[in-house]
């Protein structure tokens, strides 16, 4: 299975989490074709699905699947870092 | 005026912090590594539920929580039958293992959500955050987690919650916590330190700020008791608010009784000072004959002699420790001084008197006890085991050896001496060429007292006190004169 699994954790429609949405959106379909699945956990309506991940810090986006699991935290707004942690630098276009 | 408190339930506690906690507000609890700042937190939380049935949030940022399971057990404390009724809820907090990477800006609302639902779902009144430091060591950014921690305390007390913080201080004695910004998020302050003096563990706990209301100033000793977890022992708050009980009880010697005036009151502490074989133990074991007047009970706490040689002292002198002991009258505790500190001691002693419940105590010999500390120390464990058998009115007699075998003071002596109600001394008085036994009343708080210095004999049926001494002086200094 190649596909990417990716959650996000966002907090209402605060302007970090909304920001961080659309980045995220953005990313995805730029880079991978299709081939993920993307789930955004809104912990004001699934505070259960914050604790049994032990969310601390919003937004949290986390890389279930290629291992190993990662964890980034924070708005996505730097793009490089974004990439890189998610393991997708290699695919950035030669500027 | 004072503000409102949460009783906690801790022993002691609420009387030094004069009633408990700052209710529906956020104390800080600093500490070194291994002070017991985690166990305080885990017992302010089982005493919520044990004594008042209140719920309440364990939040850990640090140890995982199997661990803290694994340690709270051991206290007898039932947290699997706790977590089941939804009386004790885990935050786990700690850091996962998982890569993390920090892309921009972020706050700590996943956790505030997570904590008010832990809360909420078991309407928590008690809340601990343990240990904060470690927060700070996951997010790197000080000043927005000072900020987010800011808001977590201020929803703590939104919803009623009455909060503990812990964290980590480096040194004993300096800056309240290892960074310095923790203690802007309360306005109270407790300290625990857990301090070597003289080759000996020392644990106390200050209370350093309690904004806006009253509490015992310094630190105040505690010791951590396999079962009872932390107990403090309030030094500075005991009261000397005894009641003063006139009635007497007698020595078991009818004339020690006359020269005291009557014989011991009831609540009294006496001290009897002697060298090495002056007739120390004799007096104890009158002391412990004389409950058969009354039909009281005794404790005999033995920290120098053996069961069989005490019981076959007191044969020497014709009492049967054996029968008393078996009628229930009697019971006797022999103990090495240097297997606990002397506040366990003092907790021990404590536990035996509540069980069995002595009209008297005994004990042979302070001196032996006060060999396992520092002055200071000794001075406390006596203020607070004199006032706890106050407390209880029990009549008290305590030894003390002199190490010189005539005349002479004992350190012992000189420390406590204030404390007691009446002074017995024993002294070996060379006359003549001979070695002449004398004894006197030093002190009777509270009474006449024949002030006499009378010689006395030791035979098969115990202590024969003759006459007073007459034409000789300087019998206490060792060198009498005949004057």
């Amino acid at each position: 299975m190649s596909k990417y699994a990716l959650q996000l954790y966002i907090n209402g429609k605060n302007n970090v989490s909304v920001e961080a949405v659309d980045i995220l959106n953005t990313i995805c379909r730029e880079k991978l074709n299709g081939e993920y699945y993307l789930e955004i956990i809104d912990i004001q309506e699934h505070p259960d699905r914050a604790e049994e991940e032990g969310i601390m810090a919003i937004p949290t986006l986390i890389r279930k699947w290629p291992l190993p699991v990662t964890r980034l935290i924070g708005a996505l707004t730097v793009r490089s870092r974004v990439l890189a942690g998610l393991g997708l630098s290699s695919l950035e276009p030669v500027a | 005026m004072s503000i409102r408190k949460l009783v906690t339930g801790i022993t002691a506690f609420d009387h030094i912090s004069a009633g408990g906690l700052p209710y529906g507000r956020t104390t800080l609890i600093s500490g070194s590594s291994g002070c017991g700042k985690t166990l305080f937190g885990a017992q302010f939380l089982a005493m919520g539920i044990q004594l008042f049935g209140q719920a309440g949030v364990f939040v850990t940022f640090e140890e995982q929580v199997e661990d803290i399971r694994i340690n709270l057990r051991t206290l007898n404390w039932d947290i699997d039958a706790w977590e089941r009724d939804g009386k004790w809820v885990f935050v786990d907090a700690s850091q996962k293992d998982d890569d993390t990477l920090t892309v921009g800006d972020y706050d700590l609302s996943g956790f505030q959500v997570r904590l008010e639902r832990a809360i909420t779902k078991c309407q928590a009144k008690r809340v601990v955050l343990d240990s904060i430091g470690s927060v700070f060591s996951q997010f790197q950014e000080l000043n927005s987690i000072r900020h987010e921690l800011f808001k977590v305390t201020l929803a703590l007390g939104r919803l009623d919650t009455t909060s503990i913080i812990t964290t980590e201080r480096t040194e004993e004695y300096g800056k309240v916590s290892r960074l310095g910004v923790e203690e802007f998020l309360t306005d109270n302050v407790i300290i625990l330190r857990n301090v070597l003096s003289e080759e000996k563990r020392r644990r106390t706990i200050e209370i350093l700020k309690f904004r806006g209301s009253s509490h015992e100033k310094g630190e105040n000793l505690f010791t951590i008791h396999p079962e009872q977890a932390i107990v403090i022992i309030p030094l500075s708050a005991m009261d000397l608010k005894y009641r003063s009980s006139g009635v007497r009880v007698t020595s078991g010697v009818a004339k020690l009784d006359e020269m005291c005036g009557g014989g011991f009151y009831r609540d009294s502490i006496i001290l009897v000072s002697g060298s090495i074989g002056a007739g120390k133990t004799l007096l104890v074991a009158n002391f412990i004959d004389g409950i058969r007047e009354k039909d009281e009970r005794c404790l005999l706490l033995a920290f120098e002699e053996s069961r069989e040689q005490l019981f076959r002292n007191a044969t020497g002198w014709g009492q049967d420790f054996t029968k008393l002991e078996d009628d229930g009258y009697l019971k006797v505790v022999c103990l090495y001084p240097e297997v606990a500190s002397l506040e366990d001691h003092l907790l021990n002693i404590q536990e035996i008197v509540r069980e069995f419940k002595p009209d008297r105590i005994a004990i042979d010999s302070l001196s032996a006890l006060s060999r396992t500390s520092t002055d200071k120390a000794f001075r406390e464990f006596i203020i607070a085991l004199t006032s706890f058998l106050k407390h209880q009115e029990i009549t008290g007699m305590f030894t003390v050896t002199t190490t010189l075998l005539s005349g002479g003071t004992s350190d012992t002596e000189g420390n406590i001496s204030p404390l007691t109600d009446t002074i017995i001394l024993l002294r070996y008085v060379e006359m003549s060429g001979e070695m002449h036994r004398s004894l006197s009343v030093l002190k009777m708080r509270g009474s006449k007292h024949d002030s006499s210095i009378r010689g006395f004999t030791i035979d098969d049926k115990g202590i024969n006190i003759g006459e007073p001494f007459t034409g000789v002086s300087g019998i206490l200094t060792g060198i009498p004169a005949r004057g």
